[in-house]
């Protein structure tokens, strides 16, 4: 008896903190932080009368360990590529074939057979961008489309140089530059690759991912650097310009996915819909700054958005390179690279 | 006792004892400062000062992630803290008043449990096995963000209580007894009137570590239940704006209160 008082007092108390949550329609959206335009969200709730509760997370990592556990109550999440590939693999999405939806005409086709859903079966995309860097072309007057720039600079740029505390970017960018393949595990390429980080640190004055507050303080002059904050950088420093190195560089995706048991999957499904709607990618464009995959979105968005370098890439630059997750063995190797490197 | 009192006299003498104290300060609150002096700055560049404002305190009190964040930690706070007070008050005078018992330092070990184990451990065994429990039971809501709140707020509550009946001679309530005072009556109207200053400094200590718990909330928080502390994290990788800079300076201001309240509290003497 008293038992059973007990479990009907903890469950009321659940229901009573629960009940602001029993209205019709709702959606529970996880995404990065500071990265979902409140408009596109008002916009979604009025067409479809769903109430939508937005959280934020700082990793996809954050994102993989929260809801891996299942029961997380969450319906969307935004991983990025390669994390979409690992949540497919321990069955974390559910496979809701946006390739089938009304809107899915509408998604530039060169981001359809991605290696991380191949003929999007389970997400669609929300923002893309590179992972490059910027040059204060006041400082280096020369040609700006190398990696030669971060490994062997020139005299104006030594000792000016930051690069991104991030493993994969920095040697990703090294095995370029040397024209080695990624998710390397050649003991003598990799050499190679660290006699050049090590050469080249002596002239990196900082690793640092606060790329904007580097370039806009003038500590330093140069910068690996996502093309999103290289174009805020440039709103600061107009002499700055975003590189398309003729080796390559990085590209990336966040994309739209839904959880498998999502609570309530069918507002899920009209979310991923919605998003690949012209006009609402272009205003989570507008937001979060970055490029989007979704055809005919340009109509809609800010004009500064259209001109800028760093989203329009220039038609003779080389294709993103978009590396998928390594094998352990590889991530051992690059791990000891990298431990090497920060010493 | 004189010899007690002599004694941080003679630490004080010790050369350089100033200047290694304020170099220590510094390094420790450099920073803060920094963070509060910026959140005033009327620029959106973080590292650049150009005139004073309270443009960023009003942008934060517009966001409504913001606002949502908020209400959700002074709830959690509030809760946890009113229910892990209690269990605190109750554990203190079971393991400090009344005849010993065997397993005595066994339940205070295990009350203190939360303060010994790495909060990320901790965290990581909750998310599970909440899952489990969410699972079975179908409940969801904040009530799972508050019970572990709770839980680990309990230590800190009962530590200053503790201390409290530690320095309370039971003289009072044996001759509340003597006096054929029932146990509640000894209660109500003798130990806790005397314990109060040590309930109140432990409620505030809960309060402020529920309020700025990170860990263990990242984990546990459901739709909807972003606090302060996971927004402002959340915010991180896409640059930080001097809102935050001003959210943070309220939460501080709201922390250095409360810790400022309990130092007056605790002493206070009966």
């Amino acid at each position: 008896m008293k038992k059973s008082l007990m479990t009907t007092a903890l469950a009321s108390a659940f229901a009573l903190t629960a009940g602001l949550a029993q209205a019709e329609g709702k959606l529970n959206i996880y995404n990065w932080g500071n990265y979902t335009n409140p408009k596109m969200i008002e916009a979604f709730e009025a067409k479809y009368d769903i109430d939508v509760t937005l959280d934020g997370y700082d990793s996809n990592e954050t994102m993989l360990a929260k809801v891996k556990e299942g029961n997380s109550g969450y319906d969307i999440v935004v991983p990025g590529d390669y994390m979409v590939a690992i949540m497919i693999e321990e069955g974390l999405l559910a496979e809701t074939n946006p390739n089938a939806m009304e809107n899915f005409g509408n998604v530039d086709p060169k981001w359809v057979d991605v290696y991380w859903d191949p003929g999007r079966k389970y997400s669609v995309p929300y923002q893309w961008g590179t992972t490059s860097f910027t040059v204060d072309t006041e400082v280096f007057k020369g040609d700006i489309h190398t990696l030669k720039l971060l490994f062997e600079p020139p005299a104006e740029l030594q000792g000016r140089i930051n690069m991104l505390n991030d493993m994969n970017d920095v040697i990703n960018a090294g095995l370029r530059y040397l024209d080695y393949p990624r998710c390397n595990s050649d003991p003598e390429q990799l050499k190679a690759v660290m006699e050049l980080l090590v050469n080249a640190k002596a002239h990196w004055r900082t690793m640092d991912y606060a790329t904007i507050e580097k370039l806009t303080s003038r500590d330093v002059d140069l910068s690996q650097n996502w093309n999103g904050a290289a174009m805020r950088a440039r709103a600061d420093r107009p002499t700055l310009s975003y590189a398309y190195p003729k080796e390559g560089f990085t590209g990336w995706m966040d994309n739209v996915a839904v959880l498998r048991g999502a609570p309530n999957m069918e507002n899920a499904k009209l979310f991923l819909n919605f998003m690949m709607e012209p006009e609402n990618a272009a205003l989570t464009s507008n937001f979060a700054r970055y490029a989007n995959g979704i055809k005919g979105s340009e109509e809609f968005m800010e004009p500064e958005m259209l001109s800028a370098p760093e989203i329009v890439m220039p038609a003779d630059a080389p294709a993103p390179d978009f590396v998928p997750p390594c094998s352990q063995e590889v991530v051992d190797l690059y791990n000891k690279i990298w431990t090497r490197l920060k010493q | 006792m004189a010899r007690r009192s002599t004694k941080p006299r003679e630490l004080r003498r010790q050369p350089l004892f100033t200047w290694v104290s304020w170099c220590v300060l510094g390094v420790l609150y450099a920073p803060i400062a920094v963070l509060i002096l910026f959140s005033f700055n009327d620029n959106r560049a973080v590292m650049s000062w150009t005139e004073f404002s309270l443009r960023w305190y009003g942008a934060a009190l517009e966001n409504e992630g913001i606002r949502n964040a908020a209400v959700v930690s002074f709830k959690v706070a509030a809760i946890a803290t009113t229910a892990a007070t209690i269990i605190a008050t109750m554990a203190a005078l079971a393991t400090s008043r009344g005849p010993g018992y065997p397993g005595r330092s066994a339940a205070i070990a295990l009350i203190n449990q939360p303060l010994m184990i790495p909060e990320i451990v901790t965290a990581v065994a909750t998310l599970a096995f909440f899952s489990i429990l969410r699972q079975v039971t179908g409940w969801t809501g904040l009530g799972w963000l508050i019970l572990a709140h709770t839980v680990f707020c309990i230590p800190f509550a009962y530590m200053p209580i503790r201390a409290r009946l530690a320095d309370m001679p039971d003289t009072f309530e044996i001759a509340a007894a003597d006096l054929y005072a029932t146990p509640w009556q000894c209660f109500r109207h003798v130990t806790l009137p005397l314990l109060m200053p040590g309930v109140l400094a432990g409620a505030m200590l809960a309060f402020v570590v529920s309020l700025d718990d990170v860990i263990i909330t990242l984990m546990i928080a459901g739709p909807g239940e972003t606090t302060l502390p996971i927004y402002i994290l959340g915010q991180i990788r896409r640059g930080v704006t001097p809102e935050v800079n001003a959210v943070s300076t309220i939460l501080i201001a709201i922390t250095v209160l409360m810790i400022a309240a309990m130092f007056t509290l605790q002493k206070k003497r009966p």
